[in-house]
């Protein structure tokens, strides 16, 4: 690949090449990225394995011996995609601060000069893959509660029903424990493109989730509390998950998934304007 | 810089360069980049500055009446007590046959399973106020037999629980201030449990038998009152016992004031029946604790540690970085040109990397310590529940040289890993995982999982900033979230440690092997 001095003639030239790339294409051209770099595949097979050990490991010691244990069945059996949304973290973070630790971005921008479509090619392609992803790890951890749960106590007789998808509940957590994975991340990504750094990038997308996620469990003021558990985007989020006693939620299941996908696209926003406003 | 390494390339061979040249090139490639110097201080920025935003916590529940033990330690102290005033030296001697426990007359009867703590036994105290010193003697349901002094400690005798077929022998004799435990299996073998001196008790000691069981934790009604029942028989005493009949009342009732002294039994708003004496049995009925008073909330520690843990994720996505733009910019070929023996770089950059993590963590910690004190104690985080921890005590200090070691150790572990990985969002993900994701999973899980990622993960290693003390004779329920460690601290601190000497001996394996 010959380099290319000054971006900017490239924006001028690319277009007499190939007449506006369209959408279609540039999404095609991100899935051929996705499909044969060897780390987006590792990455979401990791999200799939991680989350569905995690949350088999969490079914499988998890016990109720009375009627009286208040335990979310469902929740419990997808604790796994707390752990397993990093890496789905990292390759929304990849997909676009790669390309900026190599330098391939500037090819990117020569093939698809307009920032906004390479931008939504990108989006699109990775919340396609991620969906994939987060389907199997849903399904597996699901499956693993199904299997597990009914032998350490969640039975009938303290008020259990084996987990499953008829069940509406149960299905609005499945559903958005994927759309979940997605957003997490186009939140990466939008990141990365607005810090362009990979480093910085994962650790604000980990640190905004998990640690504000922990210290949110420290802060004692119960109107502070209440206040980060809804603006916080994994506490928010993970709402989402919750099918018992959803009148006690700090925030309801769907406007908790509602306030990640804002933080979403805040992060996509800024992205977005960043890339239009400074050189590649 | 370029100056300075010159004589390096001039006086020596390449790969016999000093390591003191090596520690002074990382130095200069770390100190000479804005970013991360910036990202050093956000370290210390963030430890400080998310625990002074959590340390304006209010206490708008207040904080709940205990008594005081001795030493000035938050106690519960609250128990059935069947007693005669005991003047100077003597002994009592009895057989526990039975010890039965459950959920308290009217608040469902059945459910709740034996207290492990609960407590019938034989006991000898200064006086009947909630508080005061004593030592006892007594079976459990679920620690065999005890001897406890004082509140705060506890030693192991005979195991096991007690049953009309293996009923338990106790003995507690007093020889000035010393007091000595023993117990047996048939009234004829006795072993010694411990001793304790009671310093300062007084001549006439209230003594006697006892019961307590500690309220039961319920999932979903939280704390239920239990009641327990134990059957004495064999009750010999000896020495200056007074010949009054024996007073039955409950010390530290819980709706009387602290330091009221004993109350009537009947007078309870739930009456229960009254321990009573037939042909030399005595049946004694009992609630309470008499126990440490372990808080709720870990205020100092909890704080202290989410700071650090936001300091944290700045400090390991600096440790990553600081490998691997070496990496990404081919600058690690000049690296280990200018130094053959790849090891020692390794060796080199944790140590760097590790001074700056120890400097920031301790200057975040005490900032931090040094401002939420004084603010914590005004705001209602009293005496004796919450002692005063500041950097003049020992518990501040730990945290503070605690916070800072695990600091050090979370970056060169993360830099060990960025090694081996070579890129840092790899490096900076499996280090923020193994961190932070335990704290999450333990705070969802069940205890049993929580207990178990604490004693095997990095995260281990926080039990060196636990603010408040946790005893195991405790009762209350052992949650992280409540500062409660499987692990010491110190002994935390190891597990982490161990994770990163791993760590390191496995880059500089890697680093060794493999082409730059």
């Amino acid at each position: 690949m010959t380099r290319v001095a000054d971006p900017a003639l490239l924006l001028t030239r690319a277009p007499a090449g190939r007449k506006r790339a369209g959408v279609l294409a540039a999404v095609h051209a991100e899935w051929i990225k996705l499909r044969t770099a060897p780390g987006p595949g590792w990455l979401l097979l990791a999200c799939a394995v991680v989350t569905v050990t995690v949350s088999s490991a969490v079914v499988a010691v998890e016990k109720c011996s009375t009627a009286s244990c208040a335990v979310d069945a469902t929740k419990v059996s997808l604790t796994g995609i707390q752990v397993g949304q990093a890496a789905v973290a990292i390759l929304g973070v990849m997909v676009i601060g790669g390309e900026y630790a190599t330098g391939m971005v500037r090819i990117t921008l020569v093939a698809v000069p307009r920032r906004s479509v390479m931008l939504a090619a990108k989006a699109a392609a990775v919340a396609v893959v991620t969906a994939v992803a987060g389907i199997i790890a849903v399904a597996g951890s699901l499956l693993a509660g199904r299997i597990f749960l009914p032998g350490n106590g969640f039975t009938a007789a303290h008020g259990f029903t084996p987990l499953s998808l008829g069940n509406e509940p149960t299905l609005r957590a499945a559903i958005g424990s994927v759309l979940y994975l997605v957003l997490v991340a186009l939140f990466s990504l939008g990141v990365a493109a607005a810090v362009r750094d990979t480093a910085a990038a994962i650790a604000i997308v980990l640190g905004v989730m998990y640690v504000v996620r922990g210290v949110s469990s420290l802060v004692l003021d119960p109107t502070w509390q209440l206040r980060v558990d809804r603006a916080a985007p994994m506490n928010a989020g993970l709402a989402v998950q919750s099918t018992t006693n959803l009148s006690k939620l700090p925030i309801g299941p769907w406007a908790g998934l509602g306030v990640l996908a804002a933080w979403t696209a805040a992060a996509l926003l800024a992205g977005w304007l960043l890339l239009r406003l400074r050189d590649a | 810089m370029i100056g300075e390494m010159t004589p390096v390339r001039g006086d020596r061979m390449a790969g016999r360069d000093g390591f003191a040249q090596l520690l002074r090139a990382e130095w200069a490639k770390l100190w000479t980049v804005r970013a991360w110097v910036v990202s050093l201080v956000l370290v210390v920025l963030l430890t400080a500055g998310v625990a002074l935003a959590l340390g304006n916590a209010g206490n708008s529940g207040g904080l709940p009446t205990v008594a005081t033990g001795p030493g000035g330690v938050a106690v519960n102290d609250n128990f059935f007590f069947m007693h005669r005033s005991l003047t100077g030296d003597g002994s009592i001697t009895v057989r526990v046959t039975s010890l039965t426990d459950g959920a308290a007359p009217g608040q469902g009867e059945g459910s709740i399973a034996p207290q492990p703590w609960a407590k019938a036994g034989i006991i000898m105290k200064d006086g009947t106020r909630a508080g005061s010193a004593y030592a006892a003697v007594m079976a459990t349901p679920g620690h065999g037999v005890r001897m406890q002094y004082d509140f705060t400690n506890d030693s192991a005798g005979l195991p096991g629980a007690v049953s009309a077929s293996s009923p338990r022998w106790l003995r507690l004799v007093r020889s000035g201030d010393t007091m000595t435990g023993y117990d047996s299996a048939d009234g004829r073998h006795w072993s010694v449990i411990g001793n304790a001196t009671l310093a300062g008790l007084p001549t006439t000691a209230a003594a006697g038998l006892f019961v307590a069981s500690p309220q039961a934790y319920q999932s979903g009604s939280g704390y239920v009152p239990t009641l327990a029942t134990a059957r004495f028989d064999d009750v010999s005493l000896r020495g200056g016992w007074s010949t009054s009949t024996w007073s039955r009342c409950e010390v530290g009732a819980p709706q009387s004031r602290v330091g009221a002294g004993c109350v009537p039994v009947s007078s309870r708003r739930i009456p229960l029946p009254l321990a009573s004496e037939s042909g030399g049995t005595f049946t004694v009925y009992g609630s309470g604790d008499i126990s440490p008073y372990v808080p709720i909330v870990d205020i100092v520690g909890g704080i202290i540690k989410a700071g650090s843990l936001a300091g944290l994720i700045a400090l390991i996505a600096l440790s990553g970085v600081f490998v691997s733009s070496e990496y990404r910019r081919g600058m690690i070929r000049t690296t280990f040109a200018a130094s053959p023996r790849r090891g020692r770089v390794v060796l080199a950059k944790a140590l760097v990397i590790g001074v700056v993590a120890f400097a920031a963590g301790l200057a975040g910690a005490a900032v931090a310590l040094t401002i939420i004190g004084p603010k914590l104690r005004s705001q209602g985080w009293t005496p004796p529940i919450y002692p005063a921890v500041s950097l003049g005590t020992g518990t501040g200090l730990r945290i503070v040289a605690g916070t800072a070691v695990v600091l050090t150790l979370a970056a060169v572990f993360t830099l060990a890993v960025a090694v081996m990985l070579r890129r840092s969002v790899g490096a900076i993900t499996v280090g923020i995982a193994l961190f932070v994701g335990p704290w999450l999973v333990a705070a969802a899980a069940s205890q049993s999982v929580g207990a178990f990622l604490l004693r095997v993960t990095p995260f281990a290693a926080t039990a060196v900033q636990q603010g408040v003390q946790h005893y195991p004779q405790s009762s209350a329920v052992c949650l992280a979230s409540h500062g409660c460690y499987p692990l010491a601290p110190w002994d935390g601190v190891a597990v982490l440690a161990a994770w990163t000497v791993a760590a390191l001996v496995a880059a500089w394996y890697v680093v060794r092997r493999r082409d730059a």
